[in-house]
């Protein structure tokens, strides 16, 4: 394997096996981590959803209806956001934070890419 | 710790189990007559709230039919070390939706028939529940007394929605024959849809979210019409279990009750006992899906109300997208041992009592 470029970085995977909408669960002893790739980077958040410890990262990538003034449907933020697998509470990928509840947040890491090697900053 | 799961959803990936089970005639039926879907699809009259999001956890996806155990066993049953799980089926239930009352029953007791064949001998962990469509009460019960003798079958079940209170005089038969195999008589949500036209007060809601926190609406009337209508009197030691309605609505119902049965008892001669009684000696709970208040003092307090600690019994609704998760289940403490498994051994005589637990009479 490839040294880490900073100490501080946990090897996760190959960027190849993050897709948009399809995210790694990586496996870092008993922790489990999802990996996401956005438009404009990647994000990880830990796999265990802050409202009943579900697996937050194994559901659906999605958009949501912003909230409106009036009776309407207005699909946005389409792969920003991940909805638990186990309750489909809706959490911001890259923020963490649910999106009924912005206390209720989702541990996140900081990912760093390197060459074809995707790296996850687990002690911040 | 003994933990029963009351409420464990044994899922098909096609209905086109239950051909083997079916006569020749029902069989034509399942195979060339209309169904809700494509092939493989369970007959029922559907509701007319469609789920945004599909039931099932997103994390549960079964490739065969095996996997529908496979996946139980791994992400549910060995996890969360459970120790007895109690299939409730899940299509099956909605057979209650359809008008021809003959097709019900062919369903159902094909499902059963099915269930006692291909789940029960997977795992020593699970116990039956026998599926009724009440819409045909003496069917019903006939299918009560063909398996009702079963070691593994723990309790007769059917769907919340119905077409009439349960405690109307023209579902006894399904009592009688419980009482007479020892079942106890469980709803579970359901059945909202077909020939079960009011399964919400005061007409349809409009979106599955309130819809679903509604579901204590058929419960209560159904809990209320088995009282008031002397159905405990008449089989005293028949249990009515109540399955994924909700819990925290208990308390204040049974207050409103006592206090019209104080002013009005002469209406309903046949009782003995105040409605809370009733409630308390034969009616029981499951726990999902558990309220979640900010402040959980809130609901212990309420739950204290309807002697939460002997009347609740943890149910999971495995895997369905609002399953409660044994490890993470906000009831007191104190109370866990008993909700999480020994109140099941009240009700549910034919689970056998972990040999290490020292149960307090």
């Amino acid at each position: 394997m490839k040294p880490a470029v900073s100490a501080a970085w946990t090897y996760a995977c190959k960027v190849a096996e993050v897709t948009i909408g399809q995210p790694k669960i990586a496996t870092f002893g008993r922790m489990s981590v999802g990996i996401f790739q956005l438009g404009d980077g990647y994000a990880a958040l830990l796999n265990i959803c802050p409202h009943r410890a579900g697996l937050l990262c194994e559901g659906p990538i999605c958009g949501t209806t912003r909230q409106t003034d009036k009776t309407e449907f207005v699909y946005e933020r389409a792969g920003e956001l991940v909805r638990c697998a186990w309750h489909g509470w809706e959490f911001d990928i890259r923020s963490g934070k649910c999106l009924v509840d912005d206390r209720l947040k989702a541990r996140t890491f900081p990912v760093h890419l390197d060459g074809e090697d995707l790296y996850v900053e687990l002690g911040r | 710790m003994f933990i029963v799961d009351t409420d464990v959803h044994n899922y098909w990936s096609s209905a086109e189990v239950l051909l083997p089970y079916l006569e020749p005639y029902w069989r034509d039926f399942l195979v060339r007559g209309e169904k809700p879907g494509p092939t493989g699809s369970f007959p029922h009259g559907h509701r007319p709230w469609l789920h945004p999001e599909g039931f099932s956890r997103h994390d549960i996806k079964p490739q065969t039919e095996e996997d529908n155990y496979l996946i139980m066993k791994e992400k549910h049953l060995d996890l969360y070390d459970i120790d007895v799980a109690i299939l409730t089926a899940d299509e099956p239930l909605e057979a209650s939706t359809l008008a021809n009352y003959h097709y019900a029953n062919a369903l159902v007791s094909a499902y059963n028939d099915y269930m006692i064949d291909w789940w029960l001998p997977k795992d020593k962990r699970f116990k039956g529940s026998i599926i009724v469509s009440p819409t045909d009460p003496h069917g019903a019960a006939a299918e009560i007394r063909r398996l009702g003798g079963h070691k593994d079958i723990v309790q007769v079940l059917a769907s919340h929605g119905s077409q009439r209170p349960y405690g109307d005089p023209f579902y006894h038969p399904i009592f009688e024959a419980c009482a007479e195999v020892g079942l106890p008589f469980a709803i579970h949500f359901g059945g909202q849809g077909g020939v079960n036209h009011n399964a919400v007060a005061s007409g349809p809601t409009a979106y599955y979210w309130e819809t679903h926190a509604l579901l204590s609406q058929p419960a209560m009337t159904h809990v209320v019409s088995m009282i008031s209508n002397g159905v405990f009197e008449k089989y005293p030691e028949l249990y009515f279990i109540v399955i994924e309605c909700g819990v925290s609505w208990v308390p204040s119902l049974m207050w409103r009750l006592d206090a019209n049965f104080k002013a009005l008892r002469k209406e309903t001669p046949w009782l003995k006992m105040l409605p809370s009684e009733y409630c308390r000696r034969n009616v029981r709970f499951s726990t999902q899906p558990l309220e979640q208040p900010q402040n959980v003092k809130h609901l212990w307090e309420t739950l204290e109300h309807m002697d939460g600690q002997n009347t609740l019994l943890f149910a999971s609704d495995y895997p369905h997208w609002d399953f409660d998760a044994p490890t993470n289940l906000h009831i007191p403490p104190a109370w866990r041992e008993k909700v999480m498994g020994l109140n099941a051994l009240d009700v549910y005589k034919r689970i056998e009592a972990p040999a290490a637990s020292a149960r307090v009479a």
